[in-house]
């Protein structure tokens, strides 16, 4: 990794959205594992020094077994360029071809202690969580929100149910972000421009992919050599539809409720993810239902850790859905 | 030189007296110089004799107008006097004076009586009645009230040692062996019962504060209703009502104190100061029931840690420390566990389970089925054990796969294996494992109370019961 030594904006900007312990930073962290291991020539490269140092250390850290903290220590604000492969352009006449220009997507994270929106974390005498201008750091997640055009909404099962916040920190942001979309004229079919990938993370955990089975929803992928369970695009709405019956709050329903309101069907898709994957045992090298737990049970004061070798799952496949969609959209426009 | 009347009097009363059956009477009236004297004998609910006496004098039986100016009166307070009981009854009349008085009486007597036997005497005829009964042969067997116990399992049964059977004479004597427990606040008690018909009836009840043990016990009879005991400390008579009598006997003794094997399953990892306080219940636990039970105790010892889950770091498998060893020899095995300390504490060991289910398959293994010693199964820890597959616990399952549930329904099941624990945690919060693993007796660490527990799990010698009546040694 090192920053991108091209200059410019990424074709695309992506935003990073979820709540306080969802696993923003693992995701990204694991999404230069997974680039690395897919070898399908996508890289992503920090757009400057201390994005770039943030991604080297938490990859660093993953790749060492350990696992972040869940919260944020403070204002986090970080950019990457997702590079893909030049395409080739074949000479005429059968001569050698040269390289285009590569894909860029550009990736953005805003996170701050306890989130933005959260319920009951409200600064004492501050301004309404509605109104965005009022905290720099909501107006600058409102920026990164409005800028984009993609977004990877981050939903953890596990914390929904414990906590059940997830609606309380996706709703009043969405709210703000369609007022400012109306007032410049890009909510032309009453819907938000943004294409969105849902990320259901923590697949890995038992609950999680209990449910899953439970619902018949699993698959696996025949070039897996660890034939690991996943869920197939279409079947992750159910997934993230079955999760949220056992939100803490009952809430969870109005955030599915709220992503149709928002954003066209077409531009909603929904991932199974899990950013360490399931644990393989070296040398069976083959996934073993009674023995499938990556993440080892943290002691007191200590950070989680990982158990054996990081498998991410549909760690790269959201932002390159959202990467492809919005290419498509410019190509679009760019005949048009 | 015995006396001819006298013999032949003290015969007819001894022969009317035995023959007397239980609900009959027997009237004697003795006529003699002073008046007349009626004796009424009859059987009590033993069958021992019983009798009442009424003297009237001539004068009395005069009347205010003198026995010769109302002869008719005379004659019917004579017959009054003599209480012939109204049911059919022997009659003995005993002339034992010539005076003209009697004489007359004995008239009027025979012809209201002709069945009568009449017989002349000149002894009192109270101390020949009083000869006669403490004489009369036994009409009931007599028995002393024992105890039986089970040898199997020591239930105990009420029943009868016979001491003298029918016909038995005063003087009559038998031997007993009997044993006694501990002596309770009334003692123990002899109790002499006779038979009639299907229920025993208490004759007499007798108690002495009997130490514990063996006693070759002499009985004699001493006269009817009445039985000496010899061989023993003085006994008092006792008032006790029967039925709490019989209704105080335990059901059956109490457990004596057999060969036990005490299994001691201790935690080892986790922090210095927690596995120092398991061992030391575990040391007190074992020094305990030696002490109680001494060379009838075997001790077996098993360390278990935790899992490593990073093939790099080694993994500390179940120690077997000691096995079926002297109580000495496994707490020498206690004090190296104690030198070491605590092992496998930190990364990669796992931070929330325990190799239990580990140290279970190793218990129920070495114990198998085919061992007929009752053992008892001490577990001594906190931490929960690894599920045998991945599951909701987020504890990494068993790397052997074991499957605690099923290892402690083996060892629920194996006959005569008594369960038992002490957790780090109080009973609310502890694992559910660690309350089947306590089925029997669960302790909280911070307050063992040691002689509790041991009792409860029965490593302590059989507490003392006292028996209200002696056991008959079977021995003999």
């Amino acid at each position: 990794m090192q920053p991108d030594p091209s200059r410019g904006r990424p074709d695309h900007d992506i935003a990073m959205w979820g709540a306080p312990g969802s696993g923003k930073t693992t995701l990204l962290a694991a999404l230069y594992i997974a680039l690395t291991k897919s070898g399908n020539g996508w890289k992503i490269v920090g757009s400057d020094p201390a994005s770039s140092d943030y991604l080297v250390e938490r990859t660093k850290d993953l790749l060492q077994g350990k696992v972040f903290p869940e919260a944020s220590m403070a204002l986090e604000r970080y950019h990457w360029s997702l590079i893909g492969p030049p395409p080739r352009k074949t000479g005429f006449w059968n001569r050698k071809a040269k390289p285009g220009q590569p894909p860029r997507i550009g990736i953005g994270m805003i996170d701050a202690p306890g989130g933005l929106f959260g319920a009951g974390q409200r600064p004492a005498g501050g301004p309404s969580p509605q109104d965005g201008s009022g905290d720099p750091r909501r107006q600058e997640l409102l920026d990164n929100l409005e800028h984009s055009r993609g977004i990877v909404f981050l939903f953890d099962p596990i914390r929904e149910f414990t906590y059940g916040d997830a609606f309380d920190h996706m709703y009043p942001p969405l709210t703000r972000l369609a007022e400012r979309m109306l007032a410049a004229g890009e909510f032309t079919d009453g819907k938000l421009p943004h294409h969105i990938a849902v990320c259901v993370t923590k697949f890995d955990d038992p609950r999680v992919l209990e449910t899953a089975e439970a619902r018949g929803l699993l698959t696996t992928d025949d070039d897996d050599p660890y034939r690991l369970p996943r869920v197939a695009g279409d079947d992750a709405r159910e997934l993230f539809h079955e999760l949220c019956q056992v939100s803490a709050t009952g809430s969870a329903d109005m955030v599915l409720e709220t992503l149709d309101q928002y954003f066209h069907p077409d531009r909603i898709r929904f991932f199974a993810t899990s950013s360490i994957g399931f644990y393989v045992d070296r040398r069976a090298r083959r996934f073993d239902w009674d023995d499938f737990q990556n993440m080892l049970p943290e002691e007191v004061d200590e950070d989680s850790r990982i158990r054996g070798q990081l498998h991410p799952i549909n760690v790269v496949e959201p932002l390159l859905w959202l990467g492809q969609r919005l290419a498509a959209i410019r190509s679009a426009k760019g005949v048009s | 030189m015995p006396e001819p009347d006298r013999d032949l009097t003290r015969k007819a009363i001894a022969q009317a007296l035995a023959g007397l059956a239980d609900t009959g009477h027997l009237t004697v009236v003795e006529v003699a110089a002073d008046g007349v004297t009626t004796f009424l004998l009859h059987r009590d609910g033993n069958g021992r004799p019983r009798g009442r006496s009424w003297p009237a004098t001539w004068p009395d039986l005069a009347g205010e107008h003198g026995w010769d100016a109302d002869p008719a009166a005379a004659r019917e307070a004579v017959l009054r006097a003599a209480r012939v009981h109204p049911s059919p009854a022997d009659v003995i009349l005993v002339a034992a004076s010539a005076d003209p008085r009697a004489e007359r009486a004995l008239d009027w007597l025979r012809a209201a009586h002709p069945a009568a036997q009449m017989l002349r005497g000149d002894a009192p005829t109270a101390a020949l009645i009083r000869e006669v009964m403490a004489d009369d042969p036994l009409t009931r067997p007599y028995e002393l009230v024992v105890l039986l116990a089970d040898p199997g399992t020591g239930g105990l049964r009420l029943t009868g040692r016979r001491l003298f059977p029918i016909g038995s004479r005063p003087g009559a004597r038998t031997r007993v062996a009997l044993r006694c427990t501990e002596p309770g606040a009334h003692g123990t008690a002899l109790a002499v019962v006779t038979w009639q018909g299907p229920e025993p009836r208490l004759l007499s009840l007798q108690s002495a504060p009997l130490a514990p043990g063996r006693y070759d016990v002499t009985a004699e009879l001493v006269r009817p209703g009445r039985v000496r005991f010899t061989g023993l400390p003085a006994l008092s008579p006792d008032h006790r009502d029967w039925e709490r009598l019989v209704g105080s006997l335990p059901d059956r003794l109490p457990g004596r104190a057999g060969p036990a094997h005490l299994v001691c399953a201790v935690e080892i990892c986790g922090a210095d100061d927690q596995v120092a306080e398991r061992l030391s219940r575990a040391r007190q636990m074992i020094s305990f029931a030696s002490g109680e039970l001494g060379d009838l105790l075997r001790v077996s010892l098993l360390a278990y840690a935790a899992h490593s889950f990073d093939p790099s770091a080694p993994e500390h498998p179940v120690r077997v420390a000691a096995w079926n060893a002297d109580a000495g020899e496994a707490l020498d095995a206690l004090g190296e566990l104690e030198e070491q300390g605590a092992v496998t504490r930190g990364y990669p060991y796992h931070p929330q389970a325990a190799q239990l289910e580990d140290a279970l398959a190793a218990v129920a293994g070495r114990l198998g089925h085919t061992d007929p010693a009752p053992a008892v199964v001490l577990t001594v820890g906190g931490r929960p054990p690894h599920p045998p597959r991945t599951d909701r616990s987020r504890i990494l399952p068993c790397p052997r796969r074991h499957d605690w549930r099923k290892l402690v329904a083996v060892l629920r099941q194996r006959p005569g294996t008594t369960l038992g624990a002490i957790c780090d945690h109080a009973a609310g919060q502890a694992h559910p494992l660690w309350h089947e693993l306590g089925a029997t007796a669960l302790a909280h660490l911070e307050a063992v109370d040691v002689r509790g527990l041991a009792a409860d799990l029965g490593l302590t010698a059989p507490s003392p019961v006292h028996l209200p009546f002696p056991l008959l040694d079977e021995t003999e």
